[in-house]
């Protein structure tokens, strides 16, 4: 195992004085021959579920396998907040576990992650979202998750760019304040857990596209690449966008759609937003990151498609949107825009757990919700390779429940954006 | 008039007989109409426009376009504006942005004493302890945010779309695209030509003698060409789709901005090229420019950018730029030329550029560096088409390699030439691109080429040498502060390709997005892991190619807002308005318990204009409806109305609502308000999906009539007095359906249901007599004591009556036998929607059960969406509906529970919201008024 640099204050110091190279965040590696874990996809999901092996159970032997760069899915594309004011207990323990896990992400990992809980704003439109706002605040309290309806008035002190009149067309009257929330720097967690993953012996494989999956009598017994063959009895498929078509190398069919999710980010101006605002009625969220940029989103697009270019619609919707919330910002300029892919269930849930092909575990399906899941996933993932088998918090979530009839509850959370 | 300002230049825009004043960071200065920001300032030698992003470092005019990433500036309320494209107004507020305190004075440039430590990602490595300083260490960072300033009181001035049709959309306004143009006009086509610039000509514009008589030729051949249309200071921001294009058209004179929205048949790219910097040590102080900018400064706005110069050139550009700097007075101190192996090794000063170094080891005193090393193709819309751009080393540049049928790329996108050649090659261009555009349907369905063979002539290139980097380290994304070094050292660090080294430095996120730099960025990169990337990459580009105001992709506000036709009588009766999605309804006259009583003793009118309404027409409706509701259909006879359920596949509910059979192939289908679109969709798409063989017609008719509901004991006096329709209970039952006159109105339809629980009639009427019914009815009932009713009455009364609202007492959960309606869903039916989720519902039980529920201490109202909970706090239902009954003097409620508590008596432990919990019981029927409908059926 190599020894882990760490990263400080007093490092930058030494560092920038003596101008020596800082030692490599991650290491290349020949491919192995065998691996007792072969990881598919090198995003957020994978790359924790590989740390947590190594970290928490000891099992280093694992190769994470990634057809482009680490980071260049779902986890690079994803708007980066983080929340748990879930509407279910199941949803809000589950993301309330990886918001802790955020939170101390940055000293578990000697990598700032820049996890900013500036607070996440769900605003109300309508009675009807009021209505349900109430009901997650409810909900959430319950669950010692700190989390209420606020006012206009509480609206406009925490972010005063908000038309908290009653001219819009779709007038605020309320919104549901959940202060632990907030944003993290995408890159730098999947950096994070690349780099502390490595560290532990863990090989990351970036430009190494998985082209098969060998089964035997119903068992995994390897994998192939584009750089070669490698043996392994366990395969976990962490990847989104093309999860099902991972799946079907192994045989296994998942019951995925692919839907694109746009995004979009202006050019910087100096901070004027501090909190995660979202608007469900007008199908829109947005942050100002600490570079300055307003970060939007949007709900995944009404149809399905592998591809990644935005349209235009998306972005004249989302301007119109915006300038009903803040009609002072529209003189801001729309720098860029983007698509990533939403694997979505039937019931909005994740599929997490083992499949009918020995060996072959997946860990998809996250729809819109993936990145925020990023930590407490690959720790269930990670106990359930060590246990053999899923534990409390992910149970709910597996393949076998659409043909039990077991669905889960996460649909009518899904129903409220991000 | 100032030293920098030279005497009138041949191709000058500026217009020295009018003055225009403006201020610079409070300072008041003059500058010419026609002078953009930038050339006026640097007219008055003024030569720092802004301080850098991380290290606050000087910074002046580098390319002198709107891709400048040294000149943006705020202006009043804008931030961001880019000073050497925005075009000089009378009483422009001009200041620098994220300076602190000054511009000339900035503290923040301490930066660069630690930049050492300031290494790329040094953010990620450190604040991490102790973290209780995190939140501080944020405001700090946030604190170094770039940009400019927004104002929270900033009104948004108009902006516009605009859709457009073109044949023929040419994006750049240069030789070729010029050319382009013409010639598909020519060829019969109708053309948008569309340059980022104020003024058509690319290059042409600050070229020589020859070069202004080329352009004037060009123009005055655009301006004879009626099917042309010209848009100046516009840019084509994306190309999307079947060439859906989107262009922004800047400085209008009636509108801020407009957005053209255009489905162009065919679409030429010349957008051209951007000339390159050069990365050296000090590649970025002010007085280093590339040619292109000085000469636009000096042939375009007649501004000196300097004394004394030194050249480093590679091309003609270069060279271009040496000959017209001596015209302008500037003393030429060196010409360094790249094509021999000079090169500039450093340039060095304190406030600007006061030393060069060349590769010799020579020092030149010097205030002006000019540099001409070469271009970067404007790929941007070529990548949005598809194409995959191919380095090409003898050109040292990018060039177009392939595309699709519906767009062409000329001038310097695919090589060099001659102001000859390039005209000839885009009118080629321009002549092709109006044949395809006449053949555009048979490209669209599929026809594989139209492209005649020859019909576009190949454009040589010339040979460029590759130069990207001196022996020293410079600056490669300014907007960023990105240097080489930190570069090199990304890659050092492991973030070994470009894609992780671009994040990881952040080169290319900036303003400029790396337009005229990440070519050097790509090559910086390809040094650091010791190999060419560029001959392995390609550059990708996202939309838009230049930012744009949320304004201008807003345009105007356009979302519909729904009235009923009787909201002038509501307006004058003083309603409270209630958004309910698209709709503006009333939710009170101002006593919603009033109206209530009035409606339960005598009669009350509502207005529920915004019920979905669906007219279904043709011999297999009844098996549509078998299918989209739980319940039976097949047997409703003509005049009957039924109340059905739908469920989506999973077997949720998801709207519900009343069909009646107004004919024998007739039906109307209501649906909820809210759920009006979905539903229309929902039967869609199985009609168009799974049963396109069946003969249903449907047309959505909500807004074809206004329906108002008459409701109370006095509702069949009241609407016997406006119509012929035979009332009798025993003739107009319950739950029956009538056509006819009503109050002299024609087609009209009315069936008596009850969700308020009283005897009612729900008249449908024309919808432009909709006031006119309302009003007699008013009219009309004056004697009975009509009143008007609205939302919160109603609510109040269906809660009485122990109705769900689908969305308030179901959720995105509640499946088919959560609510009570196990009657209504005949699992006996061959199939419909959910039917097999609805199976395993009932098999599965443990759901929760809707119930009405009353507190012991009628008086207090449990708040909807308090939580009903055991003795360990742990969560069993919660609250749906809840309200204080006028009618039963007490607190009523809906709510859903877990299964064991569902049963009639069950004793319930409320949580409010203020933290108190409240007794209350489960009620044996789900009704709390009236259980057995008797007031229904009279």
């Amino acid at each position: 195992m190599t020894r882990r640099p760490r990263f400080s204050a007093w490092k930058l110091i030494t560092h920038g004085l003596s101008r020596s190279p800082w030692p490599k965040v991650w290491e290349q590696h020949e491919l192995a021959s065998t691996y007792d874990v072969v990881i598919v996809g090198g995003g957020v999901h994978g790359l924790a579920t590989a740390y947590y092996l190594a970290r928490n159970h000891g099992i280093t032997n694992v190769a994470v396998v990634e057809k482009s760069y680490i980071g260049s899915g779902g986890s690079g594309r994803n708007t980066a907040i983080v929340r748990s004011n879930y509407l279910t207990v199941e949803g809000s323990r589950f993301y309330d576990r990886s918001v802790k896990l955020y939170e101390r992400l940055a000293s578990d990992l000697n990598f700032n992650v820049m996890f900013e809980q500036r607070g996440h704003m769900t605003l109300a439109h309508s009675d009807s979202s009021l209505r349900t706002m109430r009901w997650r605040a409810e909900v959430n309290k319950l669950q010692g998750i700190d989390s209420a309806v606020i006012s206009p008035a509480e609206i406009k002190e925490l972010a005063p760019f908000l038309d908290t009149s009653d001219h819009p067309r779709y007038p605020i009257l309320g919104a549901l304040w959940h202060p632990p929330g907030g944003i993290v720097r995408h890159d730098a967690v999947v950096w994070g857990y690349a780099r502390a993953a490595a560290a532990l012996g863990v090989h990351i494989h970036q430009e190494t596209e998985l082209v098969g999956i060998d089964v035997k009598s119903d068992r995994v017994v390897g994998v192939q690449t584009s750089r070669g063959p490698i043996s392994t009895s366990t395969v976990i498929n962490c990847t989104a966008g093309w999860s099902s078509l991972i799946a079907a190398m192994a045989g296994v069919s998942l019951p995925i759609t692919t839907r694109p999710l746009q995004a979009a980010v202006t050019e910087p101006v100096k901070l004027f937003l501090h909190p995660v605002i979202v608007s469900g009625s007008l199908h829109t969220y947005v942050s100002q990151t600490v570079r300055g940029e307003l970060v939007f989103g949007a709900t995944v697009d009404p149809f399905t498609s592998y591809a990644t270019r935005g349209t235009l619609e998306f972005t004249t919707d989302l301007a119109g949107h915006m300038l009903e919330l803040m009609p002072a910002i529209g003189n801001m300029r729309l720098l860029r825009q983007w698509a990533g892919l939403c694997d979505m269930t039937p019931d909005y849930g994740p599929i997490i757990g083992p499949t009918a092909v020995d060996g072959f575990y997946v860990d998809v399906g996250w729809g819109t919700y993936g990145f925020k899941a990023g930590p407490v996933a690959g720790e269930s993932v990670a106990a359930m390779i060590a246990d053999g088998k899923p534990g409390d918090l992910i149970g709910p979530f597996g393949l076998d429940r659409f043909e039990r009839g077991t669905l889960t509850a996460e649909k009518g959370a899904a129903a409220v954006g991000h | 008039m100032s030293r920098y300002r030279l005497d009138p230049q041949p191709g000058e825009v500026i217009d020295r007989s009018k003055t225009v004043s403006f201020t610079w960071n409070g300072r008041r200065y003059e500058g010419f109409e026609g002078d953009t920001i930038a050339s006026a300032l640097a007219a008055n030698g003024v030569r720092v426009l802004s301080r850098s992003f991380k290290y606050h470092r000087r910074r002046g005019l580098l390319t002198a376009t709107y891709h400048d990433p040294n000149a943006m500036v705020q202006v009043g309320d804008e931030p961001n504006v880019r000073a050497a494209h925005q075009v000089l107004n009378e009483g422009m507020e001009v200041s620098a942005q994220n300076v602190w305190p000054s511009l000339s004075l900035d503290l923040k440039a301490v930066n660069q004493l630690v930049s050492p430590f300031l290494s790329p990602g040094f953010y990620y490595k450190t604040f991490m302890a102790p973290r209780a300083l995190w939140p501080w260490y944020q405001r700090v960072l946030g604190r170094f945010a770039a940009g400019g300033v927004v104002n929270p009181e900033h009104h948004s001035a108009e902006y516009d779309h605009r859709y457009a049709h073109p044949d023929v959309l040419v994006a750049g306004g240069g030789p070729a695209g010029m050319a382009a143009a013409i010639a598909a006009a020519e060829s019969g086509a109708s053309v948008i030509l569309v340059e980022e610039e104020p003024a058509l000509g690319g290059h042409l514009r600050f070229g020589d003698d020859g070069d202004l008589q080329a352009l004037a030729n060009l123009r005055a051949a655009i301006e004879a060409q009626t099917a042309i249309e010209v848009m100046t200071d516009a840019v084509v921001a994306g190309r999307y789709d079947h060439n859906w294009v989107s262009v922004v058209q800047r400085d209008m004179a009636h509108v801020e901005e407009r957005l053209v929205l255009a489905r162009a048949k065919h679409l030429i790219v010349a957008a051209g090229t951007l000339e390159r910097p050069y990365v050296f040590k000090g590649n970025d102080l002010p007085g280093v420019m590339l040619s292109t900018a000085a000469r636009r400064l000096t042939n375009l706005y007649a501004v000196k950018p300097g004394d004394k110069a030194v050249v480093l050139t590679a091309n003609q550009s270069g060279d271009a730029a040496v000959a017209d700097l001596e015209r302008a007075g500037v003393e030429i101190a060196a010409v360094l030329d790249a094509r021999n192996g000079e090169t500039v090794v450093e340039a060095s000063g304190r406030k600007g550029v006061q030393t060069v170094v060349d590769s010799s080891g020579k020092r030149t005193d010097a205030d002006l560096l000019v540099t001409a090393i070469g271009w970067t193709t404007s790929t941007a819309l070529l990548n949005m088409a598809g194409d995959r751009p191919v380095y090409e080393s003898r050109a040292a540049r990018f060039l177009s390699s392939s595309l699709p049928l519906n767009v062409l790329a000329t001038g310097g996108l695919v090589g060099d030439g001659t102001t000859d050649q390039l005209i000839e090659h885009g009118s080629a261009v321009g002549r092709a691109a109006a044949r395809r555009a006449k053949t555009v349907k048979a490209t669209w369905q599929g026809a594989t080429s139209h492209a005649a063979p020859g019909e576009i002539p190949t454009l040589d290139v010339d040979d460029h040498p590759e130069l990207f980097r001196s022996t020293t380290h410079g600056f490669v994304d300014y907007s960023e502060d990105v240097t080489s070094k930190d570069l090199l050292a990304a890659a050092e660090e492991g973030y070994d390709s470009i894609e992780l080294a671009k994040r990881y430095t952040t080169a290319g996120m900036g303003p400029i997005q790396g337009k005229v730099e990440a070519v050097n960025a790509l090559a910086v990169h390809g040094e650091a892991i010791g190999a060419s990337l560029l001959e392995t990459s390609t550059t990708t580009w996202r939309p838009p190619y230049a930012p744009i105001r949320l304004g201008t992709l807003a345009g105007r506000n356009r979302e519909p807002l729904r009235h009923s036709p009787i909201q002038p009588w509501h307006e004058r009766h003083n309603a409270k308005p209630l958004v309910a999605g698209q709709w503006i309804r009333p939710d009170h006259y101002g006593d919603p318990e009033a109206e209530v009583r009035a409606v339960r003793s005598g009669v009350g009118i509502i207005d529920v204009s915004p019920l979905g309404k669906i007219d279904l027409r043709g011999t297999d409706v009844p098996r549509l409806l078998e299918f989209v509701y739980v319940n039976k259909w097949s047997k409703l006879q003509v005049g009957k109305v039924r109340y059905g359920v739908m469920c989506a596949e999973d077997g949720v509910i998801m709207d519900d609502g009343v069909t009646g059979r107004l004919g024998h192939d007739r039906y109307m289908m209501s649906t909820t308000s809210g759920g009006a679109g979905g539903v229309w969709n929902w039967l869609d798409d199985w009609l168009q999906t799974s049963f396109p063989e069946w003969d249903v017609k449907m047309t959505a008719v909500t807004d074809g009539y206004a329906s108002i509901n008459v409701a109370g004991p006095n509702s069949r006096e009241l609407v016997g007095r406006l119509t012929e329709i035979d009332l009798d209970a025993d003739r107009f039952g319950y739950m029956e359906v009538r056509t006819g006159t009503v109050a002299g109105v024609t087609d009209c339809f009315l069936w008596r249901i009850g969700f308020t629980g009283e005897l009612s009639y729900e008249i449908h009427v024309p919808a432009g007599y909709g006031l006119w019914l309302w009003e007699n009815l008013i009219e009309f009932g004056d004697d009975l004591g009509v009143t008007a009713f609205g939302v919160e009455a109603q609510r109040i009364m269906r809660l009485e009556k122990g109705h769900f609202i689908v969305g308030q007492d179901t959720d995105g959960l509640t499946q088919g036998f959560g609510v009570g309606i196990d009657w209504a869903i005949k699992m006996d039916k061959p199939d419909f929607a959910g039917k097999p989720e609805l199976a395993w519902q009932k098999e599965r039980g443990g759901y929760p059960r809707l119930v009405a529920v009353q507190t012991d201490d009628p008086t207090v109202v449990p708040p909807e969406a308090s939580q009903i909970i055991d003795a360990s706090e742990k969560i069993k239902g919660r609250i749906t509906s809840s309200r204080h009954s006028p009618t039963l003097e007490r607190s009523i409620c809906l709510a859903q529970v877990e299964e064991g508590l569902a049963q009639g008596g069950q004793r319930l432990n409320i949580r409010l919201p203020d933290g108190t919990t409240v007794a209350a019981t489960v009620m044996a029927d789900q009704a709390h008024f009236d259980p057995e409908g008797t007031r229904l059926r009279v």
